[in-house]
């Protein structure tokens, strides 16, 4: 008799560890990481886990060794895998939306524009972009691997130029560079490889961990809003609601009043709650979110 | 024309953390980089300051800032001019003010105001303390103290001012409160200027609302719950006032099913309660923000 089915899933360490694990949690996953041991538990029988570093997981996938993993656009395009993304989970690492992969050079440097970067030395974690990036741009330029994050005395000490994420202009500036061209942005998407997405069982499970995942994801940047409305008021409200989703209307009992319920992104409500109390709205309620699947 | 933007300042240290929860519930995540102060806030119409709360009251005064938190202590502290825009009540853990007390040793031979004519207080609202003494008619001296205040008396002065949110720091050190100065709390401050100036007033006023939201989200959870047509009205008297519960009638059936919100520490008496009214189906969850 066959043993049981197993899904080989990638998960990744490092700095986008964290906020795996906290949606795993919010998908109602009850998730146990050994730090020690690097090892993974959620109490499916079916998932086996692997953690290690997103560039890993991409050709871990590509080659089967995992059947789905979660990586990022970078480690795919550094990588040169041949996965399918599923979904893009777009973590944010902060408020500032999606991390940036930069080309970077000390505030004093004379170099201000890619032509400038002809014959100097470019030191980098993610070589083959650079590389893709430098080949595009018909510039040559070497290119100088190095595996840790790349910051401050260091780029003036070995090259010239450095090709490093970064979140915000202020990290650079608070580093002593400047950027002088982005390459690309970076998300943190879910991939799988062919044979894994036509095998017909490893498909289902994929997608219904995917359908959690990505619900939970929602909900972090959704909220559900609770509001009173009159009768005159509820064209002007409806008005200001996001037109995405319908709202739940209902009559108050015995009133000309309604109870108006709806979701909407927690960066809308801060628009939208100050016009609903323009507008005259009551007892206006936000509340968070565990899942939200459109 | 120049952009409008408005100037923020969160306060340094131990107001620091509720804050920028507070910020995050009201849906504005600041982001303070590993080193540095330039604060990164996720609203292209406002530029952000990390600053001490001692000083923000009088850069809002100045205008060098067109809004501020600090505490009623350093508005008072530094006299500065300014216009409270609300309450936001909460202090370094919780919502709750802080105290201002005068303190002493335990085994200090200091048991009232009067006995502190003459001596040495060491505080860091020097002029709260004068103020404070000039009201009791006493003369003593007040030394400013750069901070670890506690551990002055009784070498180093005979008393001291300091703030205490729940007195175990004065506990730890052997100190005994002889009164209270001040109760203080935590207040959005602007200045004339940026309260005349249409644009900003507005986008202050929102910010307002959408904070205290926050906070008053902060003690609050959401109950809803499935009631017999025969008992509504008993637990419509019996549920707490904050806000007009949301009633809808459960379809073909003598039931009604109601929303309300009420404080958290609420809920572990009125759950029971409810369901020996005869309440079914009792679900609580989280608030967000609420704007009665």
């Amino acid at each position: 008799m066959k043993g049981i089915k197993k899904l080989k899933f990638g998960f990744p360490a490092g700095a986008i560890k964290d906020q795996t694990v906290e949606l795993f949690k919010a998908a109602g996953y009850d998730i146990q990481f050994d730090e020690k041991f690097q090892k993974v538990e959620i109490g499916d029988p079916e998932i086996d886990f692997l953690v290690t570093r997103p560039i890993e997981i991409a050709p871990f996938v590509e080659k089967g060794f995992l059947d789905v993993g979660i990586s990022t656009i970078a480690a795919v395009l550094e990588t040169k895998a041949k996965v399918i993304e599923i979904c893009d989970l777009e973590y944010e690492k902060s408020a500032l939306g999606k991390i940036k992969l930069v080309v970077a050079v000390p505030k004093k440097s004379n170099i201000n524009s890619i032509k400038d970067l002809k014959g100097k030395k470019i030191v980098t974690r993610v070589p083959e972009i650079t590389k893709e990036f430098l080949r595009k741009n018909k510039v040559s330029a070497e290119v100088i691997f190095s595996d840790i994050v790349i910051i401050e005395s260091k780029v003036p000490l070995i090259a010239d130029a450095v090709v490093e994420f970064a979140k915000s202009e202020n990290v650079l500036r608070v580093y002593n560079l400047k950027a002088i061209k982005t390459l690309m942005e970076n998300s943190t998407i879910l991939v799988t490889n062919k044979k894994a997405w036509r095998d017909k069982w490893k498909r289902e499970k994929i997608e219904n961990l995917t359908l959690l995942l990505k619900g939970a994801r929602l909900a972090q940047e959704m909220a559900g809003l609770m509001l009173h409305a009159s009768n005159e008021m509820m064209g002007a409200v409806l008005k200001v609601l996001p037109a995405l989703k319908k709202p739940t209307v209902t009559q108050l009992r015995g009133e000309n009043w309604f109870d108006v319920l709806t979701v909407a992104n927690k960066k809308e409500t801060r628009e939208i709650i100050p016009k609903l109390k323009k507008i005259g709205c009551t007892d206006i309620v936000e509340f968070p979110l565990n899942k939200v699947v459109i | 024309m120049a952009e409008n933007k408005l100037k923020l300042a969160i306060p340094k240290g131990s107001l620091q953390e509720y804050t920028l929860k507070i910020f995050k519930s009201a849906g504005f995540d600041v982001d303070i980089p590993a080193r540095g102060y330039f604060l990164k806030i996720d609203d292209p119409e406002i530029e952000c300051f990390l600053l001490r709360p001692q000083e923000i009251p009088r850069y809002v005064e100045e205008g060098k800032l067109d809004l501020g938190i600090s505490g009623d202590d350093w508005i008072l502290e530094t006299k500065a001019k300014v216009i409270e825009v609300c309450d936001l009540r909460y202090a370094k853990q919780k919502i709750k003010k802080v105290k201002w007390v005068l303190a002493v040793s335990k085994d200090s031979k200091i048991k009232s105001i009067k006995d502190l004519q003459g001596k040495i207080i060491s505080t860091e609202a020097v002029n709260l303390v004068k103020d404070y003494l000039r009201k009791n008619k006493v003369k003593a001296k007040v030394e400013f103290s750069w901070g670890t205040t506690e551990v002055k008396p009784p070498r180093f002065s005979d008393a001291i001012a300091d703030i205490t949110e729940t007195g175990a720091s004065l506990r730890a050190h052997n100190l005994k409160i002889l009164d209270t100065i001040l109760v203080s709390s935590t207040k959005l401050i602007t200045n004339t200027t940026a309260w005349q100036d249409k644009w900003k007033k507005e986008k202050i006023k929102n910010l307002a609302l959408l904070l205290q939201g926050a906070v008053r989200g902060e003690e609050m959870v959401n109950l809803l719950m499935h009631v017999p047509g025969e008992k509504l009205k008993r637990i419509l008297k019996f549920l707490p006032k904050l806000k007009s519960p949301t009633i809808k009638k459960l379809t073909g059936e003598n039931w009604y099913d109601i929303t309300t919100s009420c404080k958290g520490k609420e809920t572990r008496e009125l759950i029971p309660k409810l369901k020996r009214m005869g309440c079914e189906g009792i679900v609580e969850f989280p608030v967000n923000k609420l704007v009665p």
